[in-house]
């Protein structure tokens, strides 16, 4: 693929007879100026078309791309496993791995309810750059609980620091969870301050240990 | 008064400052113009009541404060051909006042309009006529390397001297209300230090840089007037008045020869020859009857202001479009903890080859809006302005050529500049008005976790100004507000790439403001409809490329 950017001007022909030159130059000239765009429109085509042999089968997901994936088995209970992938920007996105106890019932999750602890962790509203009015959690701190026909898990934070949001469509849409647990199912964002990360890091398993310890493929 | 006074006399000047005699008679045979201003200046002074001439020159007014303060027609003062000298002695014979011989500064202008200043070295410096502070901006100027073709003068002096000509036209109201010639002479007619100055200098600086002065210009001389006394006690006089008693008791004497008892006032800098004239503030002033003197509440100098001259090039502009064809380099210069993020900024690849071109102090890089780093920047460009703070010369098109042809003849090819050229201070609207319009065209590399369709390349298709409701990316939630953003997607168009079934090009025109990858993505589900969505699978972006910034103006 080039990457040059080449300006092909095309010279208008000379033609042989005098009385119609200017005019024939004017017709080259608005021919040439067309010419000019659809040349850069092609040279355009020519960076933006990949190599398709360069190109993986399956290329890595968003997530996989934009997080470093960190694990933690059986936390605070047998079977609650959970996730934390963490951006490079500091943010924490929590969630359940798709080992936990939850999914291993027949028929699904059947509900999400934020309502737990002191709070309704869907009713708080951080707002600004500051992020003012995030609450303050510890690792342990509840999130949510999900329901499944027979029965409830409690979810932690397994991160100490500020809730940013909850994800809300659970509480319509609880089927995500069972769906799509690692992404659309994912349960919050928090932020940790980088101390803090430090202490929950060194508890937490990453992708490699933690498919070993569920023999996962 | 024991002050050193060194005379600084620039002996470059050809056409003046040949006339320094005492005495008032022309010493230069024949021509009209020699003679003019003489016998202007003569006439000017005969015109000004005697008594008032002598009173002034006695508290210390200098010859040109007290033709200003009458408001003399023309300035004949300024004359370059008119020495400091010459105007005292013409005063002096006039009002029939003998002063001390040794040169005082002026307490009113503090001696700006006696050509008198300290340098940046603490030197005194005296200069007899305005055309030798022509002669070292012009040194300046040139000095600097500045190519220009017209100044505009500016002159700062500190707030002290308003004060004193405020006091003093207060107290020459007073005593002097009730005599005939006053309504018609003063108060109307002063003419401000500044204007005097400027007037003074206009004329030689523009014959010595061979250049007309405007007030518009945008080369601008600059001269800065601070005194040490001034900035120290501007903050007492604004808390009041204020007694302080000192060990002697200097009777002062007025005009009339009868002792004025006064409350002296010390400052840590004056020296001990200081005279103060009277007390201080305006207050004393209510308090006294209108009398026979003419008191008036100013301080002595001795020393005079401090001068600073200064001389730039207001901000020259050049705009154009850039290209970014690396997906390695970022807008601007980014860097964290010391290490530096990409291999290169777009700023400084074409900050730095414009500056040297223009030889400026500096310079600025203001684009119409920004891609990620690992975002190329195709098509038309994205519009910029490049700021250059005090450019020695301005480059003329030829340069600008040239340079447009050096960034992109670069070998590393890692950005393009195109339709580059000087523009005024307008460059700023335009930027402004372009980004009202604000779409964006964009193309994607995007893969999806089944094969694509005849459906899916339909129903992309009919997309128009679809409405998506974005949360605040995870990527940069860490410094925006979590906020849900309502974007619109114009149009969208599906392209087929040969050999694949999964991958294909996405062309997209958005509002501006829309995030892209988290459009393609969804973002863990906080944009709503992604492509994902609408497709009903899960879709990755590998690869965007920004397609073209609609701007007219550009």
């Amino acid at each position: 693929m080039s990457d040059t950017m080449v300006d092909q001007t095309h010279k208008p022909e000379e033609t042989a007879v005098p009385n119609n030159l200017q005019q024939h130059h004017k017709q080259d000239e608005e021919q040439s100026v067309r010419e000019n765009a659809d040349c850069e429109d092609e040279e355009l085509h020519k960076l933006l078309v990949p190599d398709i042999t360069l190109l993986p089968l399956t290329p890595p997901s968003s997530v996989e791309s934009n997080f470093a994936s960190y694990f933690a088995p059986d936390f605070m209970k047998s079977g609650n496993d959970q996730y934390v992938y963490r951006h490079a920007n500091g943010l924490c996105v929590v969630g359940l791995a798709s080992t936990h106890s939850a999914f291993k019932d027949n028929g699904g999750v059947s509900a999400v309810d934020f309502n737990v602890g002191k709070s309704d962790r869907s009713g708080m509203k951080v707002t600004g750059k500051r992020k003012k009015n995030a609450q303050h959690f510890e690792s342990n701190t509840a999130l949510c609980k999900v329901c499944t026909n027979n029965d409830s898990y409690i979810v932690r934070c397994c991160v100490k620091g500020s809730l940013l949001e909850v994800n809300e469509r659970l509480i319509k849409q609880p089927e995500l969870l069972k769906s799509s647990a690692d992404r659309e199912g994912y349960i919050a964002i928090i932020i940790p301050k980088p101390a803090d990360w430090l202490k929950a890091k060194a508890s937490l398993l990453s992708l490699e240990d933690f498919k070993k310890l569920r023999a996962l493929c | 008064m024991s002050n050193e006074v060194e005379s600084v006399q620039v002996s470059d000047v050809t056409e003046v400052n040949q006339l320094s005699s005492s005495t008032a008679v022309e010493s230069h045979a024949g021509s009209c113009d020699d003679e003019m201003p003489l016998q202007l200046l003569n006439e000017a002074v005969r015109s000004m009541p005697n008594h008032v001439v002598k009173a002034l020159l006695s508290i210390g007014v200098c010859s040109r404060c007290v033709l200003r303060i009458f408001g003399t027609e023309d300035r004949i003062y300024c004359h370059p051909l008119l020495s400091q000298s010459m105007l005292r002695s013409i005063l002096e014979e006039v009002a029939g006042f003998k002063s001390e011989g040794n040169f005082q500064i002026c307490s009113i202008c503090l001696g700006i309009l006696q050509f008198c200043y300290c340098d940046d070295k603490e030197t005194m410096v005296k200069m007899e006529s305005p055309n030798d502070m022509a002669l070292i901006i012009a040194q300046l100027v040139k000095k600097e390397g500045h190519q220009i073709d017209g100044f505009s003068l500016e002159v700062s002096v500190p707030q002290l001297i308003l004060e004193n000509e405020s006091s003093l036209l207060s107290g020459m109201k007073m005593r002097y209300e009730s005599e005939p010639w006053f309504q018609e002479r003063l108060l109307s007619k002063c003419v401000s230090v500044k204007d005097v100055l400027k007037f003074a200098i206009t004329k030689p600086l523009e014959t010595l840089l061979d250049v007309k002065s405007s007030t518009a210009g945008c080369f601008r001389i600059r001269l800065t007037y601070t005194h040490k006394r001034a900035s120290d006690n501007s903050v007492e006089r604004n808390q009041g008045f204020k007694r302080r008693k000192i060990g002697k008791e200097n009777g002062l004497h007025n005009v009339n020869d009868e002792p004025v008892i006064t409350n002296k006032v010390c400052s840590d800098y004056s020296t001990d020859e200081t005279i103060c004239v009277t007390g201080r503030s305006s207050n004393l002033l209510q308090d006294q009857e209108p009398s026979e003197q003419l008191t008036v509440p100013i301080d002595k100098v001795s020393e005079p202001c401090q001068l600073v001259y200064l001389c730039y090039r207001t901000h020259i502009y050049l705009c154009g479009r850039y290209l970014k064809f690396s997906r390695n380099v970022s807008q601007t210069r980014w860097i964290i903890d010391e290490e530096r993020m990409g291999e290169a900024s777009v700023e400084e690849i074409i900050g730095s080859n414009i500056l040297p071109m223009c030889q400026g102090d500096n310079y600025k890089f203001h684009a119409a809006g920004r891609e990620d780093i690992d975002v190329r920047m195709l098509g038309s460009g994205r519009p910029f302005l490049l700021e250059i703070q005090n450019a020695r010369q301005v480059p003329s098109e030829e340069t600008v050529n040239e340079i447009e042809s050096k960034i992109n003849g670069l070998e590393n090819k890692l950005v393009g500049v195109k339709n580059l050229k000087v523009v005024g201070s307008q460059g700023w609207t335009l930027m402004r008005e372009g980004e009202a319009e604000k779409q964006k065209q964009y193309c994607a590399l995007v893969w999806i976790s089944r094969p694509l369709e005849d459906e899916d390349v339909q129903s992309i298709s009919l997309v128009n100004d679809m409405k998506i409701l974005q949360k605040t990316p995870i990527r940069v939630l860490h410094r925006r507000s979590p906020l849900e953003r309502e974007k619109i997607i114009h149009w969208m168009k599906i392209e087929r790439i040969a050999g694949s079934s999964q991958y294909f090009l996405l062309h997209l025109c958005t509002q501006a403001g829309t995030y892209i990858k988290e459009f393609v993505h969804g973002d863990l589900g906080r944009t709503q409809p992604s492509i994902g969505s609408i497709l009903g699978c899960r879709a990755e972006i590998l690869r965007l490329d920004v397609t073209d910034v609609k701007m007219d103006s550009f």
